[in-house]
């Protein structure tokens, strides 16, 4: 497989596919999943984790390939090839809800590419001249910051003297619509299963706010090292990227009046005494059980209690 | 006199590092009989020692040598010996003959006041507390003997320094007691009477198991500042109070618990004849300069009174409310609280008109953000100390006794948790 793609062609891909992936996923893995046993030997290895398939659809303008929506699609394992009759009844009910979407290609999910992939790949050749085939990595990586999504694309490329169909990367980017990303924020915030009483939903969003501001925070810091280190004569000197900085720096603050300041001030005064009355009590909480233990503790003459019970 | 010499060898040599120090210390502690035998003629040898560098070894010497009267030419040369000491020696070697810095300490203390010169003593003191103490936070011995000093000598705001810093251990509780009470006193002098208050109430507080004359005098005190303070005393002392003290510091207080209820009426009329009937028991408890400052006090109150009600008064009005005699006292009073901040108002002397105001503080300045802030700073360390020591007292064998045995013994269906007898 070659490196990159040199069709030219811009990929844009939506959450909501990603999401339908995923899910597909999920779904098949949990159903197909024997319940835990444990008089497992435990030497067994895992099942193989399904292989899930389906076909995305989307709008082709040009030179951009913009990628909506997909559905799934029945795997014939023992012919290695899509159900046709199905793809094309579903192709009909897409095409009345969505007039404009045409398949432009087909998913699975996977670490790798596969051999049989190719197989599926010229079957639908004949829908769409060159499909895309969109890779989902379920394997859950928490040192990865990417997605684990891959988009490929086919070329014919000559290898030992016979030209062969392979497959090729091709990046993408994600666009989103705004009922896309109320979606996505929902997911990724994950709430406690329970509903979590006020406690928990205000530690969750306090939290989320605190790593919001740690990310802030050292981002600036490694472009204020970078600036530093500009500044020492460390690293030559690039203008467009101290444009870029300046018109930065220059979007803060937001407003900039009298009235503001004092309105801002003002809040910001009343959360910190929220914060230090909160404090107080907890203090004098604390203090109150210190007390009373010290009192049963140390003091002479403090009340004997002990009632005994009537029998 | 060859020992004495050895033993010089022995301290000029053994006083650069930490393992010298801890071996000369061992060997210091076993002659010490025999240092206190040679005390009159110690003072040679405590010239050929450097007292910047074999701190240790010059303390030994010098309080073997202070333990033997002070002849009467000599206190001033002994004076002077001293305070070169403690401004030179070094702190880790002296913490390690704690006990001896002390009583050198007291000794020239006093001296110092037996030649009525305490103001010679208030800085060498404070240094000694500086070196002596292992961290801001810990009470020594020295520390009331210093408020002493700052006390006889009137110098109340070196006194202050020391008592700005919260303190969270202490060597002896009578240090404590004594602590407070002249930190109160300074306080006093120097009419923070907030601060006063807090220290006092430290002291009628504390827990001790018997009544014990400090506390009632504290708590006279306390009593009259209180009455400054705040325009009102309640008898009802907080529940951390121990026992003892709640059932009979009152006893001892009578006269200070009527004056705060004749204050409570309001009336000048009432308060100074209280005040006169029981003139002789506050001169005899030093505490009528603090009546005085009561009674000028109750003026005070009733004019904050009526900046509750009205919003503007002529000034002879607030006369003859506050049974002033001319409406100049009453300029002169309501000025006086302008200046100190206790009432936000203004005097229009054309009209002889009194306008009051609200408080102009609007809580947006960026320094109230940074006064929060570090109110928030000292609770948050406040409540971690508060925590451990929680932890502390909840596995103390004396309070996991006490709590084993309240409990209600006929439950067996209860899982116990505390077994009903420790056997330790």
């Amino acid at each position: 497989m070659a490196s990159s793609s040199s069709s030219g062609l811009t990929f844009k891909l939506h959450p909501l596919v990603i999401v339908n992936i995923s899910d597909h996923y999920t779904r098949v893995k949990s159903q197909a999943q024997p319940p835990h046993g444990s008089s497992n030997g435990g030497s067994s290895p895992p099942p193989q984790p399904p292989r899930v398939f389906g076909c995305v659809i989307g709008i082709q303008r040009g030179r951009t390939v913009e990628i909506f929506n997909s559905f799934e699609l029945l795997y014939d394992p023992s012919t290695e090839s899509l159900d046709r009759s199905f793809l094309e009844k579903k192709q009909e009910l897409y095409k009345k809800v969505f007039p404009n979407f045409y398949i432009l290609g087909w998913y699975s999910t996977g670490s790798d590419v596969q051999e049989s992939d190719m197989h599926i790949h010229k079957a639908l050749m004949d829908i769409n001249e060159s499909p895309v085939y969109v890779i989902l990595n379920p394997a859950i990586n928490h040192s990865q910051k990417d997605l684990p999504v891959t988009i490929y694309e086919s070329e014919l490329h000559v290898i030992d003297g016979i030209p062969q169909l392979i497959f090729v990367r091709s990046s993408y980017t994600i666009e989103t619509v705004e009922a896309e990303r109320i979606s996505v924020d929902h997911v990724a915030h994950l709430k406690p299963s329970d509903g979590g009483s006020a406690a928990t939903q205000l530690a969750a969003h306090l939290t989320g706010i605190h790593s919001a501001i740690k990310m802030l925070n050292s981002r600036i810091r490694v472009l204020h090292n970078y600036l530093l280190s500009m500044q020492r004569g460390d690293i030559p000197m690039e203008d467009s990227l101290l444009r870029q900085v300046s018109s930065l720096l220059r979007r803060l603050p937001a407003i900039e009046s009298g009235k503001f300041q004092d309105d801002f001030q003002m809040e910001y005064n009343d959360t910190l005494l929220i914060t230090y009355l909160a404090m107080l009590t907890n203090c004098s909480s604390t203090m109150n059980e210190l007390v009373d233990k010290f009192n049963t503790a140390y003091d002479r003459h403090s009340r004997r209690g002990g009632r005994t019970a009537f029998i | 006199m060859e020992s004495m010499e050895a033993l010089i060898t022995q301290i000029q040599g053994l006083s650069g590092s930490v393992e010298d120090i801890s071996h000369l210390h061992n060997l210091l502690k076993l002659t010490e009989e025999s240092l206190q035998s040679e005390a009159p003629r110690l003072a040679s040898f405590l010239g050929q020692l450097d007292p910047a560098k074999q701190s240790l070894g010059y303390l030994y010497i010098l309080e073997a040598y202070t333990s033997a009267p002070i002849s009467r030419e000599q206190p001033s040369e002994f004076i002077m010996s001293v305070s070169t000491f403690i401004n030179s020696c070094l702190a880790e070697q002296i913490r390690l003959a704690a006990d001896k810095f002390v009583s050198v300490c007291k000794r020239f203390k006093d001296q110092v006041v037996l030649l009525q010169e305490p103001l010679r003593g208030v800085a060498p003191m404070r240094t000694a507390v500086q070196k002596l103490r292992s961290s801001s936070e810990h009470l020594t011995a020295l520390h009331p003997d210093f408020l002493l000093l700052c006390l006889l000598a009137k110098s109340y705001k070196t006194g202050l320094g020391i008592l700005k810093e919260d303190i969270f251990e202490i060597d002896q509780p009578r240090d404590f007691f004594l602590y407070c009470y002249y930190g109160g006193m300074i306080c006093i002098g120097q009419k923070h009477f907030c601060k006063a208050r807090e220290l006092l109430r430290n002291v009628v507080t504390a827990p001790m198991s018997t009544i014990n004359a400090i506390a009632i005098e504290a708590y006279k005190k306390y009593c009259l500042v209180s009455l400054i303070d705040n325009g009102q005393f309640s008898t009802a002392l907080p529940k951390y109070t121990s026992s003892v003290a709640q059932r009979s510091l009152k006893n001892f207080c009578q006269p200070y618990i009527d004056l705060a209820n004749s204050y409570s009426s309001g009336k000048i009329s009432e308060l100074e004849s209280c005040v006169e009937t029981n003139k002789e028991k506050f001169e005899s408890d030093n505490n009528l300069g603090l009546v005085k400052q009561v009674v000028s006090s109750l003026y005070k109150r009733n004019i904050q009174r009526l900046t509750l009600t009205y919003l503007t008064l002529s000034l002879q009005d607030i006369a003859n409310t506050v049974q002033l005699n001319t409406p100049k006292e009453a300029e002169m009073h309501v000025l006086r609280m302008i200046q100190d901040g206790e009432i936000f108002a203004t005097i229009n002397q054309k009209d002889e008109m009194v306008s009051f105001h609200e408080d102009p503080e609007q809580y947006k300045t960026c320094e109230m953000i940074e006064h929060i802030d570090s109110s928030i700073q000292r609770i948050m360390s406040l409540s971690k100390k508060l925590s451990a020591v929680d932890e502390l007292i909840s596995y103390d064998p004396a309070y996991l006794a006490k709590a084993g045995k309240e409990r209600q013994r006929f439950d067996f269906d209860d899982f116990d948790t505390v077994p009903q007898k420790f056997n330790l």
